[in-house]
């Protein structure tokens, strides 16, 4: 993948490396941008997989990157099921069987509602310039729209993707474009955002289509409904006694 | 010494009611040599294929290692001892570091196991030379019937995405160097055989097995840090116990072809009895005890199993190398038990099987031609002489 | 005559009685075998009918292409429609639907947290209504270790040694966490009727049998089923038959583009299973030629006894001047006589006792292991219409030969030698 970079230096000179601005800002701008101390987001997942396509829909109060509490609002087979993540721990409750069981190991790699996400891309920490060191490449024109394209490396160990690709507006600092590598460079997933809408003092993407690029299929499409920043959330909600209510 | 000469001449006299019973109890005799070889056959070249290519003297396993449980592979793996490091001679072991990963064979997720192994290792059979190679894909060697449900040929690539002992995801594009063709299918079915230094880079896992082989001719195997040895015994349980099913139903076969033969001499027994009356009347009354005609006309009973010895000795000797030397041909199909069986069955036949069997051959017939002969103790001589049995 | 003959075989024992018995021994061995011989060597392909692929199986095109990672995301569906389609068009096939799947069964302690989890391989046939035939086809209530078949819906069987593993008694509840056909993960919780073994060490460590009715709701697969199975109502299978069948049954669809148009395949047309079937055919007709010439050897010899034993009769009969042809005639008929009725009599006998061993099979397992289990231990005769008739080559042929050639005596003793062995 290397290699693509270099080719895209060489055909289209661009500025030398040191009149891009800092990487690491550029990515706390987006982290900022994308994170809040509290979201309440009303969502639909669209899931298109080989025989055919569904919506599954969601509320979800999540504060900072650590509390997270999700209740399946439709479809009729999914509603009322809830999840609940703390720290790096996830619950989920189903109502039919009344049950709260721990997502752990091998089930955090399965897939969410049968999407191109896994539990494990969900439970990832939201905030990117902790785990990742960042530097500018280049700029790219999406939609209109300048971009800086952004070269993410993981600085730790045990992060799931070693290095990602992002193109972030120049302006708004919300990323148009992602993709998540392997260690080894090759390419396992994409998201692609859009219908940016700016909500208070930021911008935020309404649209998402996430794809398993190994996999055949189109992807899963996250379409936000409606979403509130830094509104209160109830503490009582971010524990497992929550889920059973 | 007189009874077996007289006994013989008797059973020649009898003609061809004689080599009729003759030939029968020989098709026991060779029927029940060539299923019981065939059966020894069988178990010896599947012991043979699984210690060639899976099991070899045995194998230590990482005390957390559950084959059957695959979410113990997550950390079931461990520093390979110091004492089974490195080749040596006097000591071959073939350490495998065992990890979970996907293949996307035309874009569709498969579950797979990678298994590394040492390209250089002599433990096994396996083919492992072949992963030597210097090519940018990882080198994997798969079995036959992996390559079939993967749809991979010898030189197709395919992307296999893991994640290493970290959590971290990686892919890489792989290229098949060789198929082999296997007959224990636990090596094969789900399995891709990388080089053990490359899975060990790719898990981040240096220097570390799940379990490690040793040698066939390996006597120590004391126990090491952190690992379980599992001897052949332990590690061919499953073989061990469908032998012991399909022994049971040849016993079916033995019986009812035993008692066909035995049939045809308790008749025959019958009638000599019965039509030679005035004869053992006559050797009662010339003073010859009732024991010895009884013991007499079993000789002569007894006499079939020599006989058909000899017989089955004539057409079976060339009948039974034939088969040992070109074998038995056997579909594929049990690969669903996941027990190793080969094209070809080469039936052995032991001294020991031959022998046994003669004597258990020899035994009933024995008892069988007794039993009618025991009428001949309420046999009063004059009635004898006269014709009449009573 | 024939009349005189059969009065004289009924009033004189000596003269029928034994022969009859040896006959019909000899005959009920010969049928028995194989009967016997066509099972065992079925028995593999019987296990795999059994448990994997019926008599014929029918699956979704995709599904067919990736059934070895069981995909039920490709499953059919439409079922019900398509089972009453078979069920008239085939009637001579009993149909069932199955659903294979994995997941992971876990035990909740008593605060509904959990305290023992573990990989399962699940099978869900139609355990409870009436007319399944399931149990039967899987000998489920045969290998039932602890607790009592599930009675009711939400109850399943769980392998012996896994509910070990989990430390599971029956009546014990236990969640299934699964994946739906859409990949959702789905959560149902089951009530362990009992436990059961399979003699299959790689189910028996975690394996568990569910009613298909809950699975499908529990998998979101409403009015579907990875597979559909064809049995023969005889549970026998028909190699010729079923191939005809499935050729029937794929032509309606050959036309059709859909990737999940259902697709048939005959037991011959999976896994290698042809092959076998050929090479077991092959080996029961050897062994069965084998025992066929051995038998007629053995009643040859006993028509050749029946005969001898009544030179002397002969002797007075020709003394007082019946003709030789006549009585030598009247020797081939009464054992034409000892032979029909010995082969009748035997082939009876044989097929009673091979229909017990159809329908009970020999359990080997219980020999081996003093437990039973649900697969390839137990041995099973098979009647085939070959069945029927293989006793009569040795029961009649031979007993006529035998006769035929022990009564040529008649024509080459003299009457005086023959009538001497009268007084012996």
């Amino acid at each position: 993948m290397k290699f693509i970079f270099i080719l895209a230096l060489l055909l289209f000179p661009v500025p030398l490396h040191a009149q891009f601005p800092d990487g690491a800002a550029v990515l706390e701008k987006v982290d900022q941008n994308l994170n809040s101390t509290t979201q309440v987001i009303r969502s639909k997942m669209i899931i298109h997989s080989r025989r055919d396509t569904r919506t599954v829909e969601s509320k979800s109060w999540t504060e900072g990157d650590k509390r997270a509490y999700t209740e399946y609002l439709a479809p009729a087979r999914e509603k009322g099921t809830k999840m609940l993540k703390i720290q790096d721990q996830l619950w989920m409750y189903s109502p039919s069987t009344d049950r709260i069981i721990q997502i752990s190991g091998h089930m955090l790699r399965q897939s969410v509602m049968g999407s191109d996400l896994s539990y494990e891309d969900m439970m990832e920490d939201q905030r990117l310039a902790g785990l990742y060191g960042a530097e500018i490449i280049g700029t790219e024109i999406i939609d209109g729209r300048t971009c800086w394209i952004l070269h993410l490396v993981a600085k730790k160990d045990d992060v799931a993707y070693h290095s990602r690709t992002m193109w972030v507006d120049q302006e708004r600092y919300v990323p148009m474009k992602e993709e998540l590598y392997a260690k080894s460079g090759k390419l396992l997933k994409k998201t692609e955002l859009s219908d940016f809408r700016q909500i208070n003092d930021r911008w935020y993407p309404m649209h998402m289509r996430f794809k398993d690029v190994l996999k055949t299929g189109d992807g899963t499409e996250f379409v936000v409904d409606s979403i509130e920043f830094n509104t209160a959330v109830p503490e009582h909600l971010f524990s497992k006694a929550a889920l059973r209510r | 010494m007189i009874t077996l000469r007289l006994a013989y001449r008797n059973l020649m006299g009898a003609g061809l009611r004689t080599w009729l019973n003759t030939i029968v109890l020989s098709m026991a005799y060779v029927i029940i040599i060539w299923q019981k070889g065939l059966l020894d056959g069988w178990n010896y070249q599947a012991r043979h294929d699984m210690t060639n290519w899976e099991i070899g003297g045995g194998q230590y396993w990482q005390e957390d290692y559950d084959p059957y449980d695959l979410f113990t592979l997550e950390k079931s793996h461990a520093q390979i001892p110091e004492a089974l490091t490195g080749m040596n001679p006097q000591r071959p072991v073939a350490p495998i570091l065992i990890g979970q990963a996907t293949i996307y064979p035309q874009g569709r997720m498969q579950s797979c196991i990678l298994r590394g192994i040492d390209p250089e290792q002599t433990v096994l059979h396996l083919p492992s030379a072949a992963l030597q190679q210097d090519i940018a894909e990882i080198p994997v060697v798969l079995g036959t019937r992996m390559a079939e449900s993967t749809n991979l040929n010898v030189g197709d690539t395919a992307t296999i995405r893991w994640r290493d002992a970290n959590g971290t995801f990686d892919a890489a594009d792989a290229r098949v160097v060789r198929i082999m063709k296997t007959n224990v299918p636990t090596v094969d079915q789900g399995q891709i055989w990388v080089p053990l230094a490359r899975l060990q880079q790719m898990m981040q896992l240096p220097g570390e097995a799940t379990i490690i082989v040793v040698g066939q001719d390996t006597n120590e195997t004391g126990p090491q840090e952190g690992f379980v040895f599992r001897d052949r015994k332990y590690l061919t349980k499953d073989f061990e116990d469908m032998m012991q099913v399909e022994k049971l139903s040849g016993y079916i076969m033995y019986v009812i072809l035993l008692s066909l033969a035995l049939l045809a001499i308790f008749d025959t027994q019958i009638l000599a009895i019965f039509r030679r009356r005035k004869e053992i009347g006559t050797l009662i009354a010339l003073g010859m005890t009732r024991g010895a005609v009884i013991r007499l006309f079993t000789m002569e009973g007894a006499m079939h199993g020599i006989l058909a010895a000899f017989v089955a000795a004539i057409y079976g000797i060339p009948l039974l190398t034939m088969q040992a030397r070109w074998g038995i041909p056997m579909p594929d199909i049990t690969d669903n038990y996941g027990l190793a069986i080969s094209d070809r069955i080469f039936p052995i036949y032991s001294a020991g099987l031959i022998t046994g069997t003669t004597c258990v051959i020899m035994v009933v017939v024995t008892i069988v031609s007794f039993i009618p002969a025991r009428t001949i103790s309420h046999l009063n001589p004059t009635d004898a002489i006269k014709g009449k049995l009573s | 005559m024939i009349v005189f003959l059969i009065k004289g075989l009924l009033r004189d024992r000596s003269r029928s009685l034994f022969p009859v018995i040896t006959v019909t021994i000899g005959v009920m061995l010969t049928v028995f075998l194989h009967a016997w011989l066509k099972g065992e060597m079925g028995d593999i392909a019987r296990s795999n009918a059994n448990f994997t692929t019926g008599h014929v199986r029918i699956m979704s095109r995709a599904y067919a292409e990736n059934k070895s990672q069981i995909p039920n995301d490709l499953a059919l569906l439409g079922v019900e429609d398509l089972l009453g389609q078979l069920r008239l068009q085939y009637p001579d096939l009993q149909w069932v639907k199955r659903i294979r799947f994995g997941g992971l069964l876990d035990v909740p302690d008593s605060r509904g947290e959990t305290s023992t989890q573990g990989p399962a391989i699940g099978l869900a046939i139609d355990l409870l209504s009436e007319e399944s035939s399931e149990v039967q086809t899987l000998n489920i209530e045969a290998s039932l270790v602890r607790g009592q078949l599930p009675s009711m819906s939400g109850e399943v069987l769980v392998s012996d040694e896994f509910a070990e593993k989990l430390k599971l008694q029956p009546g014990g509840t236990l969640t299934l966490i699964g994946s739906t056909m859409h990949g959702s993960m789905a959560m149902q919780n089951f009530v362990m009727a009992g436990t059961v073994k399979f003699g299959i060490n790689a189910m028996d460590r975690g394996a568990f049998l569910a009613d298909i009715t809950d699975i499908q709701q529990t998998l979101d697969m409403d009015d579907g089923a990875g597979e559909i199975l064809g049995y023969f109502q005889d549970g026998i299978y028909h190699d010729s038959l079923s191939l005809k069948i499935e050729e029937d049954f794929n032509r309606q669809y050959t036309h059709s583009g859909d990737e999940y148009a259902p697709v048939m395949f005959a037991l011959r047309n999976q896994d290698g299973l042809g092959e076998y079937l050929d090479l077991a055919n092959y080996i029961s007709f050897i062994a069965a030629s084998i025992f066929v010439g051995a038998m007629s050897i053995v009643l040859w010899n006993v028509g050749l006894i029946g005969s001898l034993r009544r030179y002397g009769e002969m002797g007075l009969r020709l003394a007082i001047g019946e003709d030789k042809r006549h009585v030598y005639g009247s020797v081939i008929i009464e054992s034409l006589i000892i032979g029909i009725i010995g082969s009748v009599f035997g082939t009876l006998l044989g097929l009673a006792v091979a229909y017990y061993f159809q329908v009970h099979g020999l359990d080997i397992g219980s020999m081996v292991k003093n437990s039973s289990m649900m697969m390839s231990n137990i041995i099973r005769a098979e009647i085939t219409p070959v069945t029927f008739i293989i006793g009569f080559i040795p029961g009649i042929l031979s007993t006529l030969l035998g006769a035929a050639l022990a009564g040529l005596g008649i024509y080459k003793r003299s009457t005086a030698q023959l009538f001497k062995e009268l007084e012996t």
